[in-house]
């Protein structure tokens, strides 16, 4: 045997064998467990489908009018139903701006003010024009905006 | 530098001193039959991740246990995994415990001056079956509701205060979501904190004392 070969007696052997298989059990055990508690991340978002608002008819022209719908969304096993509000705009009845009505600030809810012609959020004092662009207050971006389609005389939005 | 960092720690911790009697006390030349103990206690130990990590995502309410279960055995990355560790750990929990025990017995080793290690030892096999039974009703299905319903049913026959027993195991007349809920309470609070204390003391009375050698004949 040459000096500089490692020398590694029974003892040691045994010491280094149980360590390894309690890192084996450590990682077997470990890995799975972190993907358990971070699962939710993991998992993709769920996908976007056709949501109907109603006839195309109800929309007046050059005013957000709104549109309540519910949909269905699942949160773990749970289903839940949960109410969505959208205004739609038009000004020619046959291109439509559906926006929703949340505000981009921290969330609360925005209505139209007739008179003011202004989108009003009452938590910060956020304002948005007709097209839902930002004109006063705290919101970092305009409202958001669904994509629209007609089909038969009603309109649909594309969300989740 | 990983031995200075070592070295400092320990002149703080003495953590050197606490490892040494642990893990690198003598003990007598034993055979294989020896390592159930720590087997049970491997097994503990996979019981507590396990059990942890599934209450993350178990609701234990009549209207939500079985679809919860459910969610995390097909939904949650590695839930059947953690669920199945869990549910086949308990029952090699149950036969560990009483083959250790066994071998206690054979053994002799429950003579002085170990009959404290035996005594908390009998305990924890109780606590073990407590366990067993409280964590049987948690997926509230069939097997589990009729299970609980005869299991308590049993406890119930006990003369004179059987009524009052079943009234208390049950919280109530029949089972019901206080059922559930009082089984769930039980599996993750009381037993655990019974069977840390418990073990606490078996494995430290183990440690003080040492393990039995295996008897000669004519001893």
């Amino acid at each position: 045997m040459s000096s500089d070969e490692v020398v590694i007696d029974r003892r040691k052997f045994l010491s280094l064998a149980t360590w390894a298989i309690g890192v084996l059990i450590g990682a077997g055990m470990g890995i799975p467990a972190i993907a358990f508690i971070i699962g939710p991340a993991l998992q993709s978002e769920e996908e976007q489908v056709w949501i109907r608002l109603g006839s195309v008819s109800k929309v007046a022209l050059g005013v957000p009018t709104l549109f309540k719908t519910t949909i269905e969304r699942k949160t773990g096993w749970i289903v839940n139903e949960e109410q969505r509000s959208v205004y739609v705009l038009t000004e020619d009845g046959r291109d439509f701006v559906a926006m929703s009505n949340v505000c981009t600030h921290l969330g609360c809810r925005v209505r139209w003010i007739e008179d003011r012609e202004e989108f009003f959020c009452p938590c910060h004092n956020g304002v948005f024009d007709k097209q839902g662009s930002v004109v006063d207050g705290p919101p970092p971006r305009p409202l958001d905006r669904y994509e629209v389609k007609v089909e038969d005389d009603l309109l649909y939005i594309l969300g989740g | 530098m990983a031995a200075r960092i070592g070295d400092w720690l320990d002149q703080r911790f003495g953590w050197r001193s606490v490892w040494q009697a642990v893990f690198l006390r003598k003990i007598p030349k034993v055979n294989w039959w020896y390592t159930l103990g720590s087997a049970t206690l491997f097994v503990a130990i996979n019981q507590g991740v396990t059990g942890i990590l599934l209450t993350t995502y178990y609701v234990p309410t009549p209207d939500h246990a079985y679809e919860s279960i459910q969610y995390i055995t097909t939904q949650v990355p590695a839930g059947w995994l953690i669920r199945g560790l869990h549910h086949w750990g308990a029952s090699a929990m149950v036969m560990l415990t009483v083959l250790h025990m066994l071998r206690v017995i054979v053994a002799g080793a429950y003579k002085f001056p170990r009959e404290m290690t035996w005594f908390t030892g009998v305990l924890l096999l109780i606590v073990v079956l407590g366990f067993g039974f409280t964590g049987y009703l948690l997926p509230w299905d069939q097997k589990a509701y009729w299970a609980t319903t005869v299991g308590t049913r049993i406890a119930g026959v006990t003369p004179f205060i059987g009524d009052w027993i079943l009234k208390i195991m049950r919280g109530g007349e029949g089972l019901s979501a206080v059922t559930l809920a009082r089984f769930f309470g039980t599996h993750v609070w009381i037993l655990p904190l019974t069977l840390i204390l418990l073990l606490g003391t078996h494995l430290y009375l183990i440690v003080r004392i040492g393990i039995s050698s295996v008897p000669k004949k004519g001893e």
